[in-house]
């Protein structure tokens, strides 16, 4: 009797060991676009992501979101200029999604095919670079989306009728922790 | 699709509905919603966006209106001793030539209607809501309260002045600063141009 107990619980159960190996949460992060014109340099920063991933079958999926109207640059009125031009209150987040072998979690650079939704655009990065560093239970991960103004169709704001590169990368830097 | 392959490079597609973010991913992929985001942070809101349009459209006319006037005031600024009557009192006064009084007049009158033009697209853009302005524009605002009043005393003291004048008199009294106020509220409107470019990187030998 015990023993076919025993034996529907494990059934029970398998269900369970196949749903999520591991699962990982953004623990803080500095996101960083760099916006360059001939008369200024800006950064715009935001430390208001919020991210996940879940590991299962050898197979990793990682998605990371922030509000654009989060990203601080200093300046209110270009902050809102910079949500107008991207379409931030239409598409108010920027998402990120990547999947990679779980085997690439623990080696020092972490090669990312990243889905970028932005301006109510998806953008597709193959290969980005990111590097990695444990830290006891944390993983740090660093690296740049190489992001620009055309594959979002962003059009490119101008000041005295020059406008900005089309180039805007975006610095990553994150914190993970296991859940 | 824009280009695709290659290491960091992109390739894109439209998102059709404002609502794809939101999509769950197959597979316990995590989505969106588990990211705990409220529902204002992640709702889009096409009213705003139109509302930033126009914020961005009427400013814009600003900036270039703006940049525009200054040309008129500093003319205004360099004719303005060809319009003033010289001479102490007790000497012989000599009066400044009609054409040039009649010049430094249009001039003044030109910057003053384009300078109201220009201030009626920034007071009428729409404001954001919960926006605390920030930065630059801090300084470009706390301007205003010179440059503002400036254009509205800078042309009444020059009719007083130019009424003196009409009236054989040597220019007395308050419309005697017409002269400072036009020069305090020119460096104002000019510190408040530079204010909204500063700091500035000169690149312009860099490529765009």
């Amino acid at each position: 009797m015990n023993k076919k107990v025993a034996i529907a619980l494990l059934l029970a159960a398998l269900p369970l060991w196949a749903q999520t190996d591991s699962q990982w949460m953004l623990e803080q992060s500095t996101l960083t676009y760099h916006m360059s014109h001939p008369m200024h340099e800006v950064n715009g920063v935001s430390r208001a992501a919020k991210g996940k991933g879940t590991c299962h079958a050898g197979r990793c999926d990682f998605l990371i979101a922030a509000p654009v109207r989060s990203f601080d640059s200093g300046d209110s009125n270009r902050d809102l200029h910079m949500v107008e031009a991207t379409r931030g209150a239409q598409f108010p987040m920027v998402v990120v999604r990547t999947q990679f072998p779980e085997t690439a979690m623990t080696a020092p650079i972490l090669y990312a095919d990243l889905e970028v939704q932005f301006a109510g655009q998806t953008a597709y990065y193959k290969q980005v670079p990111f590097q990695r560093t444990a830290h006891g239970n944390e993983v740090q991960i660093s690296g740049t989306v190489p992001a620009t103004c055309s594959d979002f169709k962003i059009e490119r704001p101008s000041f005295l009728t020059v406008p900005i590169k089309n180039e805007i990368p975006v610095r990553v830097e994150m914190t993970w922790r296991p859940m | 699709m824009l280009q695709s392959g290659g290491t960091g490079q992109a390739a894109g597609a439209d998102q059709k509905q404002t609502n794809q973010q939101e999509q769950t991913k197959p597979g316990g992929a995590p989505s969106l919603g588990d990211l705990g985001f409220t529902p204002q942070q992640t709702q889009a809101d096409a009213e705003m966006q139109a509302r930033l349009e126009k914020r961005t459209h009427m400013l814009k006319i600003h900036q270039t209106l703006g940049l525009i006037t200054a040309i008129p005031m500093a003319a205004t600024l360099i004719t303005g001793p060809q319009a003033k009557a010289k001479g102490k009192n007790g000497e012989t006064i000599t009066e400044p030539t009609d054409a040039n009084l009649d010049f430094h007049i249009a001039l003044g009158g030109l910057t003053t209607a384009m300078y109201f033009t220009t201030a009626y697209y920034s007071m009428f853009a729409p404001k954001i809501p919960g926006v605390q302005p920030k930065g630059a524009i801090r300084l470009h605002r706390a301007l205003e309260w010179v440059h503002g009043p400036g254009m509205i005393v800078t042309p009444v003291l020059g009719i007083m002045a130019y009424k003196q004048e009409n009236s054989g008199e040597k220019v007395h009294g308050i419309a005697s600063y017409h002269g400072t106020a036009a020069w305090v509220t020119a460096g104002a409107y000019g510190a408040s141009i530079v204010a909204v470019s500063w700091p500035i990187h000169w690149k312009f030998w860099e490529g765009r």
